[in-house]
């Protein structure tokens, strides 16, 4: 016989340390021990059994793995906390002296930043992991950036985050990476695809944040400061990679006038790519030089744009556009040639669609102008991401604008986000004052240049989520939009897909049941419906006279015969699921009189009021009887009967399980209802909605 | 020895002491005559012990020369001062006031108490003999205040014109003291000596006068001089060096070289210095630079230059990213993802950390119209506390086909038919129904229970044919039809008694056929006891009785324990009783055809609970407790022991097949055993909240069984054994039936297949039996 082993000296006792443990190994502070976690990504850990892992008789709650912590202890951040520490007991040493000059020196001393690189490299050893790893460290950093400056955050870090964030976007514009994006109540989500790596992030819209109590900025600002180094770093690889000038080049005198995307200034390294700077300035939307000259007539810029015209990347017509890419396209080598079988035999192998470029030339071809209403940040982005050029916007939407004139005729789309007016003059209305050097021109609110399409902002993220442009009609100035859905929700089966038709996705025979109970909830429908128009009236909308009271009333009349019974079968129904037999229930295929003289006898066993009962149930089953075998209703019998069935054989063959086997199938089928029943929630609304509007 | 007779006299001393003290009072005209005269008075007293102690030492002994010189000088001066006091006394006699010298010279003089008896001692000396002090309380009033002035806070020289300065306590004028010798007073102020100051001093109580040294401090004082005698303030100075040079040099050495030729160890630190500050290992002083707006701008490099890719550990999780958002978060989704009115006020009526969605689909019409979010710091905040602090734990989801994982079964067709539905009741019995068996032929059910009864009962209209009284107090335990169409014999346990008996029912060619086969074996009982009569047969197989033998009870023996089980040879030539209380009784087989009653085992392992024959082989099975043991009759020898691992067991039944046995057990468990396969069983099956009490094959062809339980339900199995060894059994639950009321913790107590029909019968401890079709 060996020798006995002691308890708690191997196994899940040695694997984990609770964090008062650590935080005593590690001899910091718990705010210390915090933010060495957040840096080193430490995180803790669910011991298969805690009580195990525990050795007090308390329940610790927090574990955290033992490797972990003795890979924290020899952490070179360790010491810099221990030095801070120090430093902050000799200032305040000092402080209480009122030795004020020598606490300044001290904290000047002491003001080093960490260096956090070393963590960078230690915690994503390869780029494509710090990638993967970006969806966090944007969407913080998007919204530190759009955060106003407080005590708990400073400008500096904010200002930090801004030029990070815009420095990425331009990234991705230059290299067409942004694949989707998507309006939400929370934020817009964008997704970029870079390096085989799919990146999702929020931005918040450009509203003030609410700020509760229970925010705690030093945890945020301990991940800010982790991520702006990642995120540096990044982006340095980034740029680099594709031969640009890291950092570039800032525009402080662009950035104070709003010019955002503008304030950066790309710039290419050598002459190895001159094209493709001259293409990078080209993003630069249109002020390829404002730097040099200031001051320009409005005619130098027509004159420029007629040049940019010309040029090879920059056409205005879509056919002829197209049609040079495609000349484009045979001219690069780098692209993958297609391999053709010659064999009958041979094996297919998948190869990647060389669609990399729709991305960068979807919106090329267009001058877009942003109406002073519209979100221009994420537009601007968006449209510069899918190859646009040339963006116009409002003077007040800040700098950077290809043109501030709304009456430019070299603009293809406008963007615009307001009511149309009740009376649409179709004329330009352009006041000109040709006594100012550069003539300003004011198209009047409710007024329409011609020649040119307006659209509302979701046309933009439809086109870009499908790729291909949209009918403009649809999506006209108060036009009634079609509905914006999400670009990454999969068609799965048994889930429900908005945009396939309602028919194909039901159950068989879902719709004929669903007739019959719809009976009374068409009522609640049809409240509702009032109150809704209601609230539009009182917005000043005009809706769409869809579904008015009397189509509803009309449709109410006719399923009111088909539909009484359903009340009174449905109880029928009912008590043969809860009888647990394999005899198929009689009451199924009998007349509805035999139920109801069923259904009365119950009552007398309850001893109910012979009149309740009456006016309980008796009210629709007098209709029922006169119309009874309905179609719902036989329908629903059949449905209800087969379910029952179903029902039954599968509590039969779950007899013959074990019972782990048996809770694992209970599992999935109860999530798998929970699906379904989502999906057949949803489907039954459409239904309703669908029968409303006719 | 000198101290006790000093204090003695002492305290003898101070009995006089009022008059003493007031002397010593009245003698204080000024504050500062009082201090003096204390002084003084202390000093006196002083004096006087000392002189007291010699007197005594002088008294005591002769030895007392030897105690110390300076004793006999005291003595000395002792003697002047009486002298000096006597002196005093002739001046001022008839005053009646002394000073302290009068008094101790009036002590010395004359004492007034002779306390005191002179005796002589061995050397012919006076020896002082003292009488005892009586220590009453004013023994010793040493402690008594002194008198004192009572005039008040007035100046006393109020009182100059008189010749008292004030009354003490006791309204007693006090005599002004005496001022002294008037003309010395006068004389000593004629003649001033040096130094005189006026002054008493108050430790002699003489006058003060200084010394010529001290006047010399004075004088040095008053003349702003150091009062040290030997001070100097200024002495000359001593001067060490010279200023001059001298015109000599003191030594004649030449100036050495170092004096004028620079230092070459100071010109090579020099060049260490300006060496390193040509490295650049020196550099000059730089004000530490201000921040200034390119601090932005960290160093940014390539910090993938030399990307090495680590290998996955098993133990590293990366955080799971957020899920995309779906249909519902969109600022404007279709319809139908909107909340209605019912499922918005659930939305707000949940608590917010219960919500499943911490949203509620909203549709905007226009982008412009979007607000902000609300919850979005939070929310991300929240992310970034779950990226820390939440424990990451690794969960494979199954994402298989739930149908995947259900065993496959025969089809419900393939299943039928199988008992549903209730379809007869049989009422009649009072108290519960024990037992019932259906006969071989399918028409007729037999039915006993705790009223004593035995009834036949038509089996399909439920109609009672017949009905015999067996036992008044016993209940019957067991009815069991023997297995043949030909003749029909009914064996019934009540008690310890079992009965045979033809009911008088069906066709009468029968009904005689089976008495026949009873009454053969009267005669054979007969014969055979003659030749084995060496062997006391283990019981008496006798006739019933008239009465009984009318009603159709032909034959009649007793156990010595209560019968439980009854089980027939498939030929219907044998049957065995298993009576369980008895120890080596308790298993009993007989044979018919001789009347003849078997016990095959002399003892057995456990309690036995039931026994049967194999429907084909030459075996029997007995189940104890635990166990079922399987004997080869041919042989006489056990075969095998089945472990069915249950605590007790109920009943058991044998497969119509022979190879598998089904079980039932008080704990609730039917067991299935395949006797080819193990001892162990094949499948358990818990589906009864209660004992099982009965377990039956159908015995007719048809792959079903059933057991029945105390929770009042029936369970309907299908048990499809295949000829093909390979195979396992196929069992599929089919049926609960459900129809027996529970009484007294009791269901159903028995049942029994239709020996063709798919129909069950059952008993219930409700009183009724049921037929299930």
């Amino acid at each position: 016989m060996g020798r006995i082993k002691k308890k708690g000296t191997a196994g899940q006792a040695k694997n984990f340390i609770t964090r008062t443990q650590a935080v005593r190994k590690l001899q910091v502070s718990l705010p210390d021990f915090r933010r060495l976690c957040i840096y080193k990504g430490i995180y803790p850990r669910e011991p298969r059994s805690k009580k195990k892992a525990s050795k007090s008789s308390t329940p610790s709650t927090t574990f955290y793995y033992t490797r972990d912590i003795q890979y924290l202890l020899h952490e070179p951040l360790l010491a810099k906390f221990r030095d801070h520490k120090a430093l902050a007991k000799k200032i305040s040493r000092h402080l209480g002296r009122g030795e004020v000059g020598d606490a300044a020196r001290l904290e000047k001393k002491g003001a080093t930043k960490l260096s956090l690189d070393h963590i960078i490299k230690d915690r994503y050893p390869t780029f494509v992991d710090a990638l993967r790893d970006l969806d966090d460290a944007l969407s913080l950093l998007f919204l530190f950036a759009n955060l106003p400056s407080t005590s708990t955050v400073p400008p500096k870090t904010i200002a930090l985050c801004q030029r990070l964030c815009l420095e990425f976007e331009h990234y991705l514009i230059t290299t067409n990476s942004l694949r989707k994006s998507f309006l939400s109540i929370k934020g817009i989500y964008y997704q970029a695809t870079i390096q085989g790596q799919d990146i999702l992030w929020l931005v918040p819209y450009k509203f003030v944040q609410r700020v509760t109590g229970d925010v705690d900025f030093r945890i945020m600002g301990t991940f800010v400061e982790f991520y702006t180094t990642l995120l540096g770093f990044v982006n340095f690889r980034l740029y680099t990679t594709i031969g640009l000038i890291y950092p570039p080049r800032f525009n402080a005198k662009s950035y104070e006038q709003g010019g955002e995307l503008d304030a950066i200034v790309l710039e290419g390294r050598g002459i190895e790519e001159p094209k493709q700077i001259e293409s990078f300035k080209g993003h630069v939307n249109g002020e390829v030089d404002g730097g040099t000259v200031p001051t320009k007539t409005n005619e130098e810029i027509q004159k420029q744009i007629a040049t940019i015209k010309e040029g090879p990347n920059a056409e205005l017509d879509v056919l002829e556009g197209q049609d040079q890419y495609q000349a484009l396209d045979q001219e690069m080598n780098d692209a993958i040639d297609t391999f053709e079988t010659t064999g009958d035999d041979a094996d297919v192998l998948p190869q990647p669609q060389a669609g990399g470029n729709e991305a960068g030339s979807l919106f090329a071809p267009f001058t877009f102008f942003l109406s002073r209403e519209t979100p221009r940040q994420p537009l601007e982005f968006i449209l510069r991401a899918f190859g646009c050029k040339r963006i116009g916007w409002d003077a007040i939407l800040g700098d950077g604008a290809f043109t501030t004139n709304e009456a430019d005729p070299t603009i293809t789309h406008q963007i615009v986000d307001r009511p149309p007016m009740a009376s649409l003059p179709e004329e330009l209305q352009v006041s000109e004052s040709p006594s100012d050097p550069p003539p300003t021109t004011v198209v009047r609110p409710g007024y329409r240049v011609p020649g040119r399409t307006l659209v509302q902002p979701q046309w933009v993220w439809d086109c870009i989520n499908q790729l291909k442009l949209l009918r403009p009609d649809l999506y006209a100035p108060g036009a009634t939009l079609p509905p914006h859905l999400s670009p990454w929700v999969k068609p799965t089966k048994g889930a429900y897909d908005p945009s396939a038709p309602l028919a194909e996705q039901e159950r068989e025979g879902e719709a004929e049941e669903a007739e019959g109970f719809s009976d009374d909830e068409d009522e609640e429908a049809q409240e509702e419906e009032v109150e809704k128009s209601d609230d539009a009236a009182a917005d000043g909308v005009a809706l769409a006279p869809s579904a008015s009271t009397p189509a509803t009333a009309d449709l109410q009349d006719d399923h009111g015969m088909t539909i009484a019974g359903s009340e009174s079968e449905s109880e029928p129904a009912s008590e043969a699921d809860s009888f647990a037999g394999f005899d198929s229930a009689p009451e199924s295929d009998t007349d509805p009189t035999l139920t109801q003289h069923q259904r009365e006898l119950e009552a007398e066993a309850a001893g109910l009021n012979f009149s309740e009962t009456l006016t309980k149930a008796n009210g629709q089953p007098v209709k029922g009887i006169l119309k009874g075998s309905g179609k719902g209703d036989e329908a629903r019998k059949k449905a209800a009967k087969r379910r029952r069935e179903e029902e039954e054989e599968l509590e039969r063959r779950k007899m013959m399980m074990g019972r782990k086997k048996r809770k694992v199938l209970d599992k999935m089928l109860y999530s798998n209802r929970q699906k379904e029943g989502e999906a057949e929630a949803l489907r039954a609304k459409r239904r309703k909605i669908e029968a409303r509007r006719g | 020895m000198a101290p006790q007779p000093y204090s003695k006299k002492r305290k003898a001393l101070t009995r006089d002491s009022p008059e003493a003290d007031e002397v010593l009072l009245s003698d204080g005209g000024d504050d500062f005559e009082i201090a003096l005269l204390n002084g003084i008075q202390s000093q006196s007293e002083d004096d006087r012990d000392e002189e007291d102690e010699d007197a005594s030492s002088d008294l005591f002994g002769g030895d007392s020369d030897l105690e110390d010189e300076g004793g006999s000088e005291d003595e000395i001066v002792s003697d002047e001062v009486p002298s000096d006091e006597e002196g005093d006394l002739a001046d001022v006699k008839q005053n009646d006031t002394a000073t302290f010298r009068a008094t101790e010279g009036n002590d010395g003089v004359e004492r007034p108490p002779p306390n005191h008896k002179i005796t002589e001692d061995a050397n012919g000396n006076p020896r002082y003999i003292y009488t005892e002090i009586d220590p009453v309380y004013d023994s010793d009033d040493s402690d008594a205040p002194p008198t004192q002035n009572t005039i008040g806070n007035i100046p006393l020289s109020f009182y100059d014109s008189y010749p008292h300065i004030g009354y003490d306590i006791n309204g007693k004028k006090i005599a002004r003291p005496a001022k002294g010798e008037a003309l010395d007073a006068l004389l000593d102020s004629i003649e001033v000596p040096k130094g005189w100051t006026g002054l008493t001093d108050p430790a002699t109580g003489e006058p003060l006068e200084l010394s010529q040294q001290e006047l010399e401090i004075l004088r040095r004082i008053q003349m702003n001089e150091v009062p040290d005698e030997g001070y100097d303030p200024y002495p000359a100075t001593v001067e060490y060096f010279t200023g001059k040079t001298e015109t000599m040099p003191l030594s004649a050495a030449p100036e050495p070289k170092r004096r004028w030729i620079p230092s070459k160890h100071e010109s090579k630190r020099v060049m260490k210095i300006v060496r390193a500050i040509r490295e650049g290992k020196i550099l000059p002083y730089k004000p530490p630079r201000e921040e200034t707006e390119d601090e932005l701008e960290v160093r940014r490099y390539d910090i993938w230059a030399n990307e090495l890719a680590r290998p996955d550990h098993p133990m590293n999780v990366p955080a799971p990213k957020l899920p995309p958002p779906g249909y519902e978060q969109s600022y404007h989704p279709p319809p139908e993802y909107l909340p209605d009115q019912n499922e918005k006020k659930a939305w707000e009526d949940t608590d917010e950390e219960e919500r499943n969605q911490e949203f509620l689909p909203t549709s905007h019409d226009a982008l412009r119209k979007v607000p902000g979010y609300e919850k979005f710091l939070k929310e991300r905040f929240e992310r970034c506390l779950d990226l820390y602090l939440a424990p990451r734990v690794r969960r494979s989801k199954l994402n298989i086909d739930p149908e995947s994982l259900l065993p496959q079964l025969p089809s419900l067709e393939e299943l039928r038919p199988f008992p549903t539905t209730c379809a007869t009741l049989f009422r009649g019995h009072d108290g519960r129904v024990r037992s019932l068996a259906v006969d071989p032929s399918g028409v007729w059910l037999a039915s006993g229970g705790d009223d004593g009864t035995v009834r036949v009962w038509e089996l399909l209209t439920g109609r009672q044919i017949w009905s015999v009284k067996l036992g008044t107090e016993d209940a019957v335990n067991v009815v069991r039809w023997r297995p043949s169409t030909e003749a029909i014999i009914l064996s019934v346990a009540v008690g310890e008694d079992v009965y045979l008996l033809v009911p008088p029912v069906g066709d009468p060619e029968i009904e005689t056929k089976g008495r026949e086969v009873l009454d053969a074996g009267w005669g054979y009982a007969a014969n055979g006891a003659t030749s084995n009569a060496k062997k006391e047969p283990a019981t008496q197989w006798t006739r019933p009785g008239v009465r009984l033998e009318e009603e159709g009870v032909l034959v009649k023996f007793s156990l010595r324990k209560t019968v439980k089980v009854i089980s027939w040879h498939r030929r219907g030539e044998y049957f065995s009783t298993v009576c369980p209380q008895a120890q080596s009784s308790a298993v009993a087989i007989h044979t018919i055809s001789k009347h003849l009653t078997q016990l095959p085992f002399r003892k057995l392992k456990g309690l036995a609970q039931s026994a049967s024959f194999h429907p084909s082989k030459p075996i029997f099975l007995v189940a104890t407790q635990r166990y079922i043991r399987s004997y080869d009759l041919s042989k006489q020898e056990l075969l095998k022991i089945i472990q069915p691992g249950a605590r007790w067991i109920s009943s058991f039944d044998v497969h119509p097949g022979g190879d598998n046995l089904i079980v039932g057990t008080y704990d609730r468990r039917l067991l299935w055993h395949d006797l080819d396969l193990s001892v162990r069983p094949f499948k358990v099956l818990r589906y009864h909240s209660k004992a099982i009490r009965a377990v039956k094959f159908h015995q007719g062809g048809l792959p079903l069984f059933a057991d029945a339980s105390d929770d009042g339900s029936l369970q309907i199995f299908h048990g499809k054994v295949v000829g093909d060894m390979m195979e396992n059994a196929t069992i599929v639950p089919l049926k609960v039936l459900r129809g027996h009321t529970v009484k007294k913790e009791l269901g159903v107590l028995d049942l029994d297949w239709h020996p063709t029909q798919p129909w069950l019968v059952s008993a219930g401890a409700d009183g009724t039996c049921r037929l299930w079709t």
